[in-house]
């Protein structure tokens, strides 16, 4: 093909390689959002991560036919890239069609959806394969230059992080990826030969025409039938008004006569429940439209357990975080508080509040009294100055039901300990915070939510905490409140009355007798308040030994709703059955599932291209160790700096795709430089080292450097960002071509296996960190990460060692294969395994 | 011959219909003895419905073979059919007396209200998913005379047949409505599950007092024993 302003065939490549490389890390962020939305994100991080194993059967491939496919890379390469742009395409849309749709909740209760998983599995590992196939050939091919490719690889692959961020805030989920099967297809012609382009040019018209239809008419996401939405759009006349794309998910809007809002309402309350709009985002619920109106009197929530901080007493200034669409707020402005700050991260939400359904709301948003900050909670905490709040009011936590752990591996950075001791640095002296949680069973949230109030009120030199906590219990919400000075008798005397009006019992107030604890809601079960008295009173081992994990979240394991101790599954599954038990905490078992599936099938990419390798009498210890340790490590500080960015920018979806992109570009920036050192083993070890020095230093200053520049301004926050997240990744980037590079001169049939085991560990990488993470931080993540780089560094320092020529055992085990088959030691076939020395 | 060979294939489907009625009789009783008696429900009146009444004709056909098993099913719509101890429990928890009026929110599957049907006068039923609503509505009516299915917004209740002596929530929301309570006769029980599709836990009792009073009562069928207090 005869492109006018890109003549040479090469550059047409790297080009095409970069195209491609953008399209394949966009799909895989676009297919992420909309497994999501079909059914949720761990699950969908659960088939990413198996089809993303492509890469690794990509290089077991490789490694079996490598000489095939390099002698035929001139017309396979575009084709593969093509083809996996026509995969990309169509991909979704195939998993749409009855015989592919599954659900998870089902996963467990019914065998025959496994068969329809693995039909997923095969759907979305295709373009993956096809595409990695497709840059592998071209690594393998171009070893010399290895740094150029890697760089378009990565540099493409930064963009396509960007891409894919400006598709979500602009078109609907299912429409993108036809358009990222565009942008392959497109990388595919562009490598064509004029020999062979006729092929793909077929493939490249019908990819076209399908994804024109399906960008035209792109029909309904699937939701599973278990989520909120569509559990609500089951109710008579329900419609959805109001759809939109946002970068923090998809938003829609449902109305029905049947929805109505009121949780756990008082079994006194004797008027109508209002209907209201509910927001859903990605599917799930998310709140509702508030009806509001400055001369309103009262408010359902007044007659839930939420209204407890309200009837304490008075507050003029308040800080609500998380507030939703804004159900809190109008809660708030009944009683006439001189000063609401709200803090409310998505942003398409407080949009759509402040324009489509400001009228509706009352203009709420628009309020005189309120302020509205954009961002996360803990950021928005950790970046004012001590505010002098009258009441911090904090979102409802868990669901209705529960949430069968679905959260549980989310990280929450306003439920932790530290956030809790920013909160409290930000109440003036009479001040509190409040958090409502539903009950569940057997209580988890409730018990950890008053381990963290306790914990907080000890940090802040509270000896007696028993003094500052109260505690209203409804049938199906707990109320806590910890005040920073101690609870007045006035009070406690309105809490009580409050309880006896709504049919509320107390749970914890200073001079409680414990026969009012069970008044009008009895729990049958004494043991929930042994727990509580016992969290109360301070003693770890009540914390330690029970069943679940109810000790405080902290910044290091920021994970409020990971309730699920591994220790005991065992104990679990025999008290509540094995098929309930996943229902009681899915999220941590499927990334246990996971991990365990993606390794097992990493282990066989690895060991396949072995079977080929064997003719290979050069020691593979160095290859593996090396390219495995890059793999974990690059993933692993990827992790960590998203969390700790997430922290800095309060924006999650900004912070992700800007460490993202940013760490793709500089390493792609260091591979282009590494082309211009020689592919000696002294290189990577250099680089190795001074990679292992910076993350070393990063484990002692990052987090400091990071909170001493929260409050700075945007440009200067952008350039500190630039540096701690550009600098290492521009000497990571160096580390795998030079590998590959030195790897090439070593031994040349190593270096697609290298390329399987890079994928295959970076893929098994995530669902590590994560497993790392919950149960034992993320210092250890970063431990382990520098440990990786370490080891890379030594393997190189070493590298005699680990590549050398094993000529004696490769003769012994020629011997003794001889010898086996009755032949003598001469045989021919030592002179044709050249690779052994004599 | 032809009439012969009507004759045998229909002789045959008789005969394997007869095994397969057989086969899922034995199912539920065994189903009533190991499950639901075991478990300590004792009422007898709530364990001949529980024998009585064909589960796994109230589950889709996918589902026959698992009807009797100890978990719930799904039914489609993102709703589940509960454990068969789940209804034996709500059944017996309820205290049914032949004379009694029930309402049930949720009409689902359809299997709780012939629970009820088979020991009380009336059974009302309402369902706010319409197609299951309707399939429920065909399979009771067909076998109970007793049974009257309502499709719409449970919220309301079913006001021109009550007060009712119990109320049976099968669809849980996340706040029990007004009306509901006002429809539960003095001295009534409603009685509720909380949990996630295929997870209950946990079922509520509310209670109305004669005085007007309303308590609520958390019970449990599957106890869950803290560790620490079994240590000590």
């Amino acid at each position: 093909m005869n492109i006018g302003f890109i003549n040479d065939s090469r550059q047409r490549l790297i080009i095409s390689l970069g195209l491609h490389s953008a399209a394949i890390i966009a799909f895989q962020l676009s297919l992420m959002q909309l497994i999501s939305i079909v059914q949720w994100h761990h699950f969908a991080y659960m088939i990413i991560s198996v089809a993303m194993l492509g890469f690794g059967a990509s290089g077991t491939l490789l490694a079996l036919a490598r000489e095939w496919l390099l002698k035929r890379s001139g017309w396979i390469v575009p084709l593969l890239i093509t083809s996996s742009g026509m995969f990309m395409t169509i991909a979704f849309q195939l998993t749409r069609l009855e015989y592919f749709r599954f659900d998870v909740y089902l996963l467990f209760v019914e065998r025959s959806q496994f068969p329809i998983l693995a039909a997923n599995y095969l759907i979305y590992f295709i373009p993956f394969f096809t595409g990695a196939l497709a840059i592998g050939i071209l690594f393998i091919k171009h070893t010399a230059q290895i740094g150029t490719y890697y760089f378009s690889n990565l540099l493409g692959s930064g963009l396509g992080g960007l891409l894919v961020l400006l598709l979500f805030g602009n078109v609907f989920p299912q429409q993108i990826p036809p358009i990222i099967g565009l942008l392959s297809v497109a990388a595919g012609l562009l490598g064509s030969t004029k020999k062979h382009i006729s092929l793909n040019l077929v493939i490249g018209g019908v990819a076209v025409i399908t994804a024109f239809m399906l960008i035209r008419t792109p029909g309904e996401v699937p939701v599973s039938q278990y989520k909120s939405l569509s559990r609500t759009m089951n109710l008579p006349d329900a419609e959805i008004v109001k759809r939109k794309a946002d970068i923090h998910g998809l938003i829609e809007v449902v109305e029905s006569p049947a929805l109505r809002f009121a949780p756990a309402l008082s079994l006194g309350f004797a008027g109508e429940v209002p209907v209201k709009k509910n927001v859903f985002v990605n599917a799930d619920f998310y709140g509702v439209i508030p009806l509001f109106s400055k001369d309103q009197q009262t408010h359902i929530l007044d007659h839930t357990t939420q209204a407890l901080p309200w009837r304490m007493q008075n507050r003029y200034k308040v800080l609500m975080l998380n507030a939703n669409a804004g159900a809190p707020l109008a809660h708030a402005f009944i009683h006439k508080p001189g000063q609401v700050d709200a803090v409310i991260a998505n942003r398409g939400v407080v949009r759509m509040m402040q324009t489509d359904f400001a009228n509706e709301s009352g203009s709420l948003f628009l309020h005189e009294n309120l302020n509205v900050y954009q961002v996360e909670p803990r950021n928005y905490l950790a970046s004012k100055p001590p505010q002098g709040y009258d009441l911090i009011v904090l979102p409802q936590q868990d669901a209705f039901g529960g949430t069968a752990g679905i959260n549980a591996l989310q990280e929450n950075y306003a439920m932790t300990l530290e956030a809790f001791d920013l909160m409290w640095k930000h109440l003036r002296p009479e001040g509190a915070i409040a958090v409502t949680t539903w009950l569940d069973y057997p209580s988890r949230t409730s018990l950890k939510l008053l381990a963290t109030i306790v914990q907080t009120a000890h940090n802040n030199g509270i000896t007696e905490p028993d003094k500052h906590i109260a505690a209203v219990r409804s049938w199906g919400n707990i109320t806590f409140v910890l005040k920073k000075s101690p609870l007045s008798h006035q009070e406690v005397e309105r809490i009580r009355t409050f309880c006896k009006e709504m049919f509320f019992d107390p749970l914890l107030l200073p001079g409680l007798q414990p026969e009012e604890r069970q008044t009008y809601n009895m729990i049958g079960n004494e043991d929930f308040f042994h727990y509580v008295d016992g969290i109360l009173a301070g003693k770890p081992a009540i914390i330690e030994d029970y069943g679940f994990m109810i000790h405080p979240a902290t910044d290091d394991k920021p994970y409020f709703a990971q309730f699920l101790k591994l220790s005991q599954l065992r104990r679990l599954s025999e008290t509540f059955g094995g098929e309930q038990l996943p229902f009681l905490e899915l999220g941590y078992l499927i990334v246990i599932v996971t991990l365990v599936q993606s390794t097992i099938l990493a282990i066989i990419f690895i060991i396949l291209p072995l079977l080929r390798l064997r003719k290979s009498y050069r020691s593979k210890k160095g290859t593996l160790i090396y390219f495995a340790t890059l793999g974990i490590g690059y993933m692993f500080v990827e992790i960590i700096l998203i969390q700790r960015f997430v922290l800095y920018f309060g924006q999650p979806v900004y912070a992700i795709s800007a460490v993202i992109s940013t760490m793709l570009i500089a390493s792609g920036a260091g591979s282009l430089l590494s082309g211009k050192l020689p592919a000696t083993p002294k290189h990577p070890a250099i680089v190795g080292a001074i990679i292992t020095f910076f993350l070393l230093g990063y484990t002692l200053f990052l987090t400091p450097i990071l909170q001493g520049s929260i409050a700075s301004t945007l440009p200067l926050k952008i350039i500190i960002s630039l540096l701690l997240i550009g600098i290492p990744s521009f000497f990571k980037g160096m580390m795998f071509p030079l590998g590959i590079r030195f790897l090439s001169g070593y031994d040349a049939t190593q270096v697609p296996w290298a390329w399987g085991i890079n994928g295959s560990v970076s893929v098994i990488s995530t669902s590590l960190a994560m497993l790392i993470a919950v149960e034992a931080g993320f210092r250890v993540v970063m431990g382990v990460a520098v440990m990786c780089y370490a080891i890379a560094f030594l393997v190189f320092s070493f590298h005699k060692l680990f590549f050398r020529k094993t000529h004696t055992r490769c003769h012994s085990r020629i011997v003794a294969t001889a010898l086996s088959r009755g032949l003598g030691t001469q045989n021919d076939r030592w002179h044709r395994t050249s690779n052994c020395e004599p | 011959m032809n009439k012969l060979n009507l004759f045998l294939a229909t002789f045959l489907l008789a005969i394997s219909h007869m095994a397969l009625a057989d086969e899922f009789e034995r199912e539920r009783n065994s189903m009533v003895r190991t499950q639901i008696q075991a478990r300590g429900i004792s009422d007898r009146a709530t364990l001949n419905a529980m024998r009585t009444v064909p589960r796994h004709l109230y589950v889709p056909y996918a589902q026959r073979r698992n009807a009797y098993q100890d978990r719930p099913l799904p039914i489609g719509y993102g709703q589940t059919i509960s454990q068969p101890y789940i209804v034996a429990y709500m059944t017996e928890i309820v205290r049914p007396k032949p004379d009694d009026i029930m309402l049930e929110i949720g009409t689902g599957s359809g299997y709780q209200a012939a629970v009820l049907a088979e020991i009380i006068d009336q059974v009302y039923t309402i369902e706010i998913v319409s197609p299951l609503g309707e399939q429920a509505k065909r399979k009771l009516e067909a076998q109970y005379g007793n049974v009257h299915v309502k499709i719409g917004d449970g919220y309301h209740g079913w006001a021109e047949h009550g007060p009712y002596d119990a109320i049976v929530v099968t669809a849980a929301a996340e706040y029990i409505p007004p009306p509901l309570v006002e429809q539960l006769k003095e001295g009534g029980r409603m009685i509720i599950p909380v949990g996630s599709p295929f997870q209950v836990q946990q079922l509520m009792l509310v209670e109305k007092k004669q005085d007007g009073g309303i308590t609520t009562r958390s019970l449990m069928p599957v106890r869950f024993v803290p560790f620490e207090r079994e240590r000590e």
